[in-house]
């Protein structure tokens, strides 16, 4: 298990690498400057600028600058959107706000989910299992745009329930965010669930808890539900991951000042320290979760072993 | 022979004695078969071949029909649609702008009319009117304005306008108290009284936007772009996928591990940042490669669009993960049997293996693998147009229709909501296809 650990962990930092990479050159493959704007300076101000943010030295050169600074946690400072502050206070003030939005909408998306999987499982080939799956099936083949404006549409504005615009700290303008990205987590999550449901329902120890006398229920919600869990964790990590990527819809539509809509931003106004540290922060944060959820499946189920590969 | 085979039944002793006692046959004991024996011997119904037989599987499956046959109609309203429609998707049509894709006949637009001047009086005057009318109105009785108040009198017929009197009727109160009903589709009126006057106008079925372009040919052209993107992506992913896993799988020891790791590197990379950051990255560098010459390769740019070509790239970089695993884990099962060894044993080199016998043997997978792909790019790609860093003008497609949408959100509805429903039933029926695709080519799965 140290060993199996170890291994990820530097994988991991691996990935995390290619990442910081391949970010750094696609950026800078990106035409235009940061110092475009509707009065273009002139090209000693250019070059001035160029040599003060140290973008006039060769890429790999400034890569390596980027690495060592960020080895030592310092991720630089914003060069265009919020000028010389620096990118991790900017970080920090902006994840929270999408952090929020993103743990209500998982948590919401796995409490109603996977009680939705057992009832589908447990009433199966009734009319309460086709209803679901027709709801399910529609969920997963809505994007989350259509069904944020939607909400946004039917729900938000002068007469209706919900504020139009978003007021940080106020409960009311959180629900629809938090409905419109659980949505599809929420039914892709019913679906895994109902499906490692009728797999554990086929096994013999349930036959046994059959046998031995056990009540339906108990025997769904006790005995087949911990087994068919397994599954739905591994799901988990990269919904995570999904969440905070269906992000960066949720927070346009809503105009939340997340994470999301500042990485988008920052692409656009090509704020070179700002989209790096965006996207490792993301990128860092996915893969983090994606380690855990491994872990976790792993003493979950002590019978898988994750060193000898898939098959 | 039948009966004798019957005396073994229900023992699990092979019956022999027959077998044995056919040593001693002399060689007059044969006969060669009459004609008719011959014939009896041809089957009498054509071998049903793998797809014949999954097409018989899939037809029975109701849910996956309707699906493919909503799909087509939606297929044939995006490829064939536009040329039945006079207007183009990027035409702006003068005179034509911000319509809904509903009207009202002249008559009834003429009795609007005077049903506001009736009940708002000069209210409805532009501020230059209601003057004129109030200065013809003293000079009638002799007197002349002062400058305050013609002033005041502006100020009136402005407000009234605008909205600001307080019992000023509105034209949906006109329409609502006389009970005028409106008339699908939309027209200008410009082209209203073109078509009283007997010419052939073509509506405007779902509106137009701000700049007067005619939304439903944007949302078929949309479609189209939609579809298309699906495809190649999916194809894309299949050509890239289907070779890396299928070396990866045969050769296995450690090109099978080196490959690995490159793939799981890969599927731990966040795909949504990269691919934001691809497209954003490939857009402008195709642009300058196509307006660098006259060549073969720039002519496919321009054909296509730069913002398509880079977000197949993109799709295509990120995408193939999945599918070389599941090719390499069926060819990992499939090279251990009989026919590969023999195969090998008559010098069949390593290529002509994968391409001619295990590539075949999966075709259930790859295909539905390969078909699942095409509705998962079109929503990827409707989320990236929908940011803003997909597919962009003269271009469209459905995801940067509804972001366009957007905007007038409140008032226009319709905007983002057609281009919308649409995209989310072609994505819908193009999953339950898939369902049931998977169901057909591969009963062993079905649950």
């Amino acid at each position: 298990m140290a060993k199996y650990t170890l291994k990820r962990v530097l994988m991991a930092l691996l990935t995390l690498f290619v990442v910081a990479c391949i970010t750094f050159f696609l950026m800078h493959a990106i035409p235009g400057n940061p110092w475009l704007s509707e009065k273009t300076p002139s090209e000693a101000v250019i070059n001035a600028l160029n040599e003060k943010y140290g973008l006039n030295e060769p890429l790999i050169v400034q890569l390596g600058k980027y690495l060592g600074n960020l080895l030592r946690g310092d991720l630089g400072n914003s060069i265009k959107m919020q000028k010389n502050r620096p990118v991790l206070d900017i970080i920090l003030e902006m994840f929270p706000v999408s952090a929020q939005v993103g743990v209500v909408a998982i948590l919401w998306a796995v409490l109603v989910g996977v009680p939705l999987g057992c009832l589908a499982a447990y009433r199966r080939g009734t009319w309460v299992d086709s209803l679901l799956r027709v709801i399910c099936t529609i969920g997963i083949s809505m994007p989350g745009f259509v069904v944020a404006t939607m909400l946004l549409h039917l729900l938000c504005g002068t007469g209706k329930p919900f504020p139009a615009l978003f007021v940080s700290g106020s409960l009311a303008s959180y629900v629809l965010p938090c409905a419109a990205l659980g949505f599809y987590p929420m039914c892709y999550l019913s679906r895994q669930t109902r499906t490692a449901m009728l797999d554990a329902i086929n096994q013999e120890y349930i036959k046994t808890a059959r046998a031995k006398g056990l009540k339906n229920k108990k025997i769904i919600f006790k005995h087949a539900l911990r087994n068919a869990l397994i599954p739905v964790i591994t799901y988990l990590g990269p919904q995570i991951a999904f969440t905070l990527c269906g992000g960066f819809v949720v927070e346009t539509v809503f105009s939340i000042p997340g994470l999301g809509r500042y990485f988008i931003q920052s692409i656009q106004n090509r704020d070179y320290p700002l989209i790096m540290g965006t996207t490792l922060f993301l990128a860092a944060f996915i893969i983090v979760m994606n380690l855990l959820v491994d872990l976790a499946y792993k003493l979950v189920d002590p019978r898988i072993n994750l060193t000898k590969g898939e098959n | 022979m039948a009966e004798k085979k019957k005396a073994a039944f229900g023992s699990l002793q092979p019956d022999i004695e027959d077998i044995l006692s056919w040593n001693d046959l002399p060689q007059g004991a044969f006969e060669s078969a009459t004609a008719a024996e011959r014939e009896s011997f041809i089957q009498d119904r054509k071998s049903v071949s793998y797809w014949k037989d999954a097409w018989r599987r899939l037809r029975k499956n109701t849910v996956a029909m309707v699906a493919m046959v909503i799909f087509l109609l939606i297929a044939l309203f995006a490829f064939v649609g536009p040329f039945f429609v006079p207007y183009t998707h990027s035409q702006q049509i003068r005179g034509s702008e911000s319509l809904d894709p509903w009207h009202y006949s002249l008559e009834d637009q003429n009795r609007i009319s005077a049903y506001l001047e009736e009940h708002n009086g000069v209210g409805l005057m532009n501020p230059d009117e209601a003057v004129a009318h109030a200065q013809a109105q003293a000079e009638a009785e002799g007197k002349t304005l002062s400058r305050a108040e013609i002033a005041r009198i502006r100020a009136q017929a402005t407000l009234n306008q605008t909205g600001g009197g307080e019992d000023r009727k509105t034209a949906e109160d006109a329409v609502k108290e006389l009970g005028i009903k409106h008339k699908p589709f939309g027209y200008s009126q410009a082209e209203l009284e073109r078509k009283a006057a007997g010419e052939d106008v073509f509506p405007h079925v779902f509106g137009t936007d701000d700049l007067g372009r005619d939304s439903m040919v944007r949302i078929m052209v949309g479609a189209r772009v939609s579809i298309i993107v699906g495809i190649c992506a999916a194809l894309l992913v299949l050509l890239i996928g289907a070779i890396y896993g299928s070396v990866s799988g045969y050769c296995g020891g450690t090109v099978d591990a080196v490959m690995q790791r490159i793939v799981e590197l890969i599927y731990s990379i966040p795909e949504v940042l990269v691919i934001l950051l691809l497209s954003a990255t490939l857009k402008p560098g195709l642009d300058e490669f196509q307006n660098s010459g006259n060549g073969p390769l720039q002519s496919l740019v321009t054909l296509l669009g730069s913002n398509l070509i880079s977000m197949f790239i993109a799709f295509g970089m990120l995408y193939w993960v999945t599918m070389s695993r599941i090719i390499r884990g069926q060819i990992l099962q499939l090279k251990q049997q009989e026919y590969v060894t023999a195969a090998r044993a008559l010098g069949a080199k390593g290529g002509r293996i994968i391409k001619r016998h295990l590539l075949p043997n999966c075709i259930g997978q790859i295909v539905t693998t390969t078909f699942l792909q095409i509705p998962s790019a079109i929503f990827l790609e409707s989320f990236l147009s929908f940011l803003g860093v997909g597919v962009s003008a003269p271009l469209t497609s459905l995801g940067s229709i509804c972001s366009e949408g957007l905007a007038g959100l409140s008032s226009y509805p319709y905007r983002l909501f057609i281009p919308a429903a649409i995209l989310s039933v072609m994505i819908l029926t193009l999953n339950l296809f898939g369902d049931g695709l998977r169901d057909a080519l591969d009963p062993r799965l079905k649950k």
